[in-house]
């Protein structure tokens, strides 16, 4: 019932996973390489790469007796799209404000702007 | 500080710093107030409408975002706590034409509400604004997403990130 961003970022979410997905950059391994690194038994790492594959994140070969894992790009980008979307809703409204700022009269703190926003405001 | 809150609550909170050559109850103002938020908040290439805005604790600011192309995107802030010139706290979330909470409509297991809060202080003449983003009353699921997209990527990978984002562009 996940929607593909939501099951991506709730896989993203795990640090092993992350380390994971880091090490498959540099290529395709078998998950006894993988196990490596970590202090893992090899069910539990079989656990992560069963998430991991279910979002989408790898594959893993069928030839071999080592079902090598390779990184499936396209999930991990949209999730990154969506993320500097997000990054980026808000840079562009600091980037309006910014200017926006700019172009502002100075409140002289005093005047009726000031007494209009009199709620608690004594610091 | 924010920088190392931030490296302290790694994964569940979102940090955004920016210093305004303005002061600190310019930069107030213009958060707080809607006849400046109407020019500057929303998503870009949509006008702001607001609705409904009464900055109280518990009050609502409730705004439309409309595209050129005719669409309309709904959203609403219950303001929270308000600490006039420094702090203000709001509950932030996508809503319908009534104000009722909606689902993020890209991500639907986004937090249906994430708290915001601004804080700006003073420095040299400048104002220093820190924006912290949190999930709000997440279920598990809902935390574990926010923290996966918001913070897993950039965070999790660290130097890896770099190879990362090199390699997804290659594959465009």
């Amino acid at each position: 019932m996940r929607d593909p961003l939501s099951s991506t970022f709730a896989a993203l979410a795990d640090p092993t996973r992350r380390a994971i997905l880091a090490r498959l950059v540099l290529g395709e391994t078998s998950v006894t390489e993988l196990a490596k690194p970590f202090e893992m038994s090899m069910p539990a790492v079989s656990k992560h790469l069963k998430v991991l594959e279910r979002a989408g994140l790898i594959a893993r070969g069928r030839e071999a007796q080592s079902r090598p894992c390779r990184l499936e790009p396209g999930p991990l980008k949209e999730a990154a799209s969506w993320i500097e979307e997000y990054r980026q809703f808000w840079e562009a409204s600091l980037d309006r404000l910014e200017d926006y700022l700019r172009k502002m009269k100075p409140a002289k703190t005093k005047g009726p702007r000031a007494q209009r926003s009199k709620t608690k405001s004594k610091e | 500080m924010a920088q190392s809150a931030n490296a302290a609550n790694a994964g569940t909170e979102f940090v955004f710093n920016r210093t305004f050559d303005a002061s600190r109850e310019d930069v107030w103002n213009a958060f707080t107030q809607p006849e400046h938020l109407k020019h500057w908040w929303g998503t870009p290439g949509a006008s702001l409408e607001i609705a409904h805005h009464e900055l109280k604790p518990g009050g609502l600011f409730h705004y439309c975002m409309k595209f050129p192309d005719g669409r309309a995107m709904w959203a609403r802030f219950i303001f929270r706590e308000i600490v006039a010139p420094q702090r203000l706290v709001w509950l932030n979330g996508f809503s319908d034409e009534h104000a009722g909470l909606t689902r993020n409509p890209w991500v639907p297991n986004f937090p249906l509400e994430t708290l915001n809060t601004v804080t700006l202080s003073e420095q040299d003449g400048k104002t220093l604004l820190t924006i912290t983003v949190v999930p709000f009353h997440a279920a598990g699921e809902e935390t574990r997403i926010f923290a996966g997209g918001i913070n897993g990527m950039k965070m999790g990978f660290g130097a890896s990130f770099k190879v990362l984002a090199d390699y997804l562009a290659q594959r465009s």
